[in-house]
């Protein structure tokens, strides 16, 4: 009766493709939400390829898959992934409606490689067992959602089948404490020039020795826990990194990477900490798949990283720069600011991180402000911050609280008029900050920016 | 003047770190004593004007019930003697009998009040809150958000904190939230609950024989307005 009702549930997902397409809507996850509505355990089965890697974790999941699931497809392999999808269960789903033949058997492909959101792990590895998953952190996100990341992280050891073999990162002592009994491998990087040994972020989620509640003392410190601890009550320790990278160099975009004490040389695709972390986790899982780094190496420089969450132009005599900073999530918030704080020259910052969804029947809840670290935003280099949407009062509190001058600041609910209160100074740079929830009108905004800059340009070429 | 952050390596969840941030901006003088889990708190030994104690991860509650239960029988004589002290988010479930979760775990608390919370680890609740607080002739309007596993029960309605107006109190259905022993002050609410709730935090001052005058007033007025405003509405939802 259940391969009865698969079957009617993969036939009739598989009829909602093509009028999917006529209707203009593909690449929805409409046909594995059909899958799910119709037979609940749809994942249960449908056809695997041989081999299946799982990516999950709080940051650069998307990414990551991306980037393994691209270097497999360019040595030849034969990839199904959930890229065109969204990472929980119905585009997962989606992903195997897609993959499949008429019987639900998996069809041309070889490999597997799902990006998996955290909280989705009960609907998916019950049914999928990944032999590999990479887990690329673990971090504070929603609160509504995912409360704290070791909630995530028991989730997580929960629902990883024991026959996983799990890639962790060795800097963050959250991912390494998942599914414990599980085969494991780590990667990490090495300290560098920008570290520091004590945390100043507001968030700092591992504090304390998990095997004996002791202070904990890190060596060295990235971001928030991100770093190597040690405990000198009990010897507790973060684990030595299997895949190692180490000399990062940002400005040339190389690192090295040391195995079994030999080095190997990698290229970066950008100049971010985050990039060498993606890069040094798809060297481990392809290692772990056997690839030589003659050949990772080779690969990883064919391969281009895009990012939806970062871009920049030039428009009249300001640069634009579209940043996204999730909304609901302090990690993203801090991160984002950090980034902006360090970068050079005068800065102009529009903030519209709201929840646009909650505006109309809710009231966003704004705890995460007061996680983030807009003390990023006290700068001389940040002239003027516009805070924008519903929230804009909050924003304005969380700054003055942060100790940006209040001369600084200022507010307007409706983000277009916002957008029209920047200065657009020549010479400077103007951030618009948006979440996923607010992306279309963030994009909206944005164009009203290029005009108002090009405008601004105009005005001063005619006054000159 | 002093204010005792109990346990703030495990008590830092959801902004309520940043409660004691913003005492100490509204009273430069404050003097802020952190007690780790390894400590003796201060407020057994010395005067201190308020002892707070913000939100935890699950293992964190366990640690925090722990690091007090040798010194219960001193709480009590403390809060007794009229100790003010601050307790949010879920805080609050250590001072009750017991938290029974889900997920396969039991843990015995203070029990210091005749309650107990019931946790449901894939049912998160999140929902926007709006009571009243009073105390003799003062009286405001409390605004705070909830995102937690579970609630409390076995109470009914005493010693409470809050009056429901609109939201969630101590458990779906409850006219009532948090709870209020003389001094003490326990509440589900989440966060920066003396940033958004600027007469709360003045009354509190004046209770700790402060300065009433708060950092950035305006702007928190304005954003507590606003708040109140929006909560009020009656097209939005309380639960999320």
């Amino acid at each position: 009766m259940g391969k009865l009702r698969f079957l009617l549930a993969l036939w009739a997902a598989k009829l909602s493709i093509p009028a999917l397409k006529l209707t203009r809507h593909n690449g929805t996850d409409f046909p594995g939400h059909l899958a799910v509505r119709l037979c609940p355990d749809f994942l249960r089965y449908a056809g695997k390829p041989p081999l299946i890697i799982a990516v999950t974790g709080t940051n650069g999941k998307t990414t990551v898959s991306n980037m393994l699931s691209d270097a497999l497809e360019t040595m030849g392999r034969r990839v199904m992934t959930n890229r065109a999808g969204s990472n929980i269960i119905s585009g997962i789903s989606t992903a195997f409606i897609r993959n499949s033949n008429l019987l639900g058997r998996v069809k041309r492909c070889d490999i597997a490689v799902l990006e998996v959101d955290e909280r989705s792990s009960p609907r998916i590895y019950p049914h999928v067992k990944p032999d590999f998953v990479l887990l690329t952190n673990l971090f504070r996100d929603s609160i509504m959602r995912n409360a704290h990341p070791y909630y995530i992280a028991d989730i997580l050891t929960k629902y990883i089948p024991a026959s996983s073999r799990m890639i962790l990162n060795a800097d963050d002592l959250i991912s390494c404490s998942v599914a414990p009994d599980n085969e494991r491998v780590y990667f990490g990087i090495d300290r560098m020039d920008s570290d520091v040994t004590e945390c100043i972020n507001l968030i700092d989620d591992v504090r304390i020795c998990p095997r004996c509640g002791g202070k904990l003392t890190y060596l060295y410190r990235r971001y928030h826990h991100i770093g190597k601890a040690e405990c000198l009550d009990c010897g507790f320790a973060s684990p030595e990194s299997d895949y190692f990278a180490r000399r990062v160099d940002p400005a040339l975009l190389t690192m090295t990477v040391r195995e079994d004490g030999a080095y190997y040389p990698y290229s970066l695709h950008t100049d971010s900490v985050f990039d060498a972390y993606n890069t040094v986790s798809v060297v481990a899982a392809l290692r772990q798949l056997g690839y030589t780094h003659r050949e990772i190496g080779s690969v990883l420089r064919q391969i281009t990283v895009s990012s939806s969450r970062h871009s920049e132009e030039q428009v009249g005599k300001v640069r634009l720069v579209r940043q996204m900073s999730k909304e609901k999530n302090a990690l993203a918030g801090s991160r984002a600011f950090d980034y902006i704080a360090g970068r050079k020259g005068r800065k102009e910052l529009l903030l519209m991180m709201n929840c646009l969804g909650d505006t109309r029947h809710w009231s966003e809840n704004t705890c995460w402000i007061y996680d983030a670290d807009f003390e990023f935003l006290r700068n001389d280099s940040i002239v003027q911050i516009v805070c924008a949407g519903a929230r804009c009062l909050d924003y304005k509190l969380r700054l003055l609280m942060a100790g940006v001058p209040e001369d600084r600041i200022v507010c307007e609910d409706d983000e277009f008029r916002a957008a029209e209160l920047l200065g657009y100074t020549p010479g400077d740079d103007v951030y618009i900050l948006y979440g996923t929830d607010s992306l279309e009108r963030a994009y909206r905004v944005y164009d009203h920016m290029k005009e108002l800059a090009r405008r601004s340009a105009g005005a001063e070429e005619a006054e000159a | 003047m002093r204010v005792e952050y109990l346990f703030p390596e495990v008590c830092h969840l959801c902004g309520d770190g940043m409660n004691i941030r913003y005492l100490r901006q509204c009273c430069p003088e404050l003097e802020v004593v952190e007690t780790s889990l390894k400590d003796r708190p201060a407020f057994l030994d010395s005067t201190v004007d308020l002892v707070y104690l913000g939100s935890a991860t699950e293992q964190g509650l366990h640690r925090i019930v722990a690091a007090l239960l040798p010194y219960k029988e001193e709480l009590i004589r403390r809060i007794n003697e009229g100790q003010r002290m601050l307790f949010t988010g879920n805080a609050l479930d250590v001072l009750g009998e017991y938290i029974d979760c889900d997920d396969g775990w039991r843990l015995d608390c203070l029990g210091l009040f005749p309650t107990h919370a019931e946790y449901r680890m894939m049912r998160r609740h999140n929902s926007f809150f709006l009571g009243s607080f009073t105390d003799g002739d003062f009286h405001t309007d409390v605004v705070g958000f909830k995102s937690l596993f579970g609630h409390t029960y076995g109470a009914g309605l005493d010693e409470p904190l809050l009056t429901v107006e609109r939201g969630v109190g101590r458990q779906i259905g409850a006219a009532v939230e948090g709870f209020r022993r003389k001094n003490l002050l326990a509440t589900y609410l989440t966060g920066p609950l003396l940033v958004l709730n600027p007469p709360f935090t003045k009354w509190l001052l004046r209770q700790m024989g402060a300065d009433d005058r708060l950092a950035f007033e305006e702007a928190a007025m304005d954003n507590y307005r606003r708040r109140l405003e929006e909560f009020r509405d009656p097209h939005r939802d309380p639960m999320y």
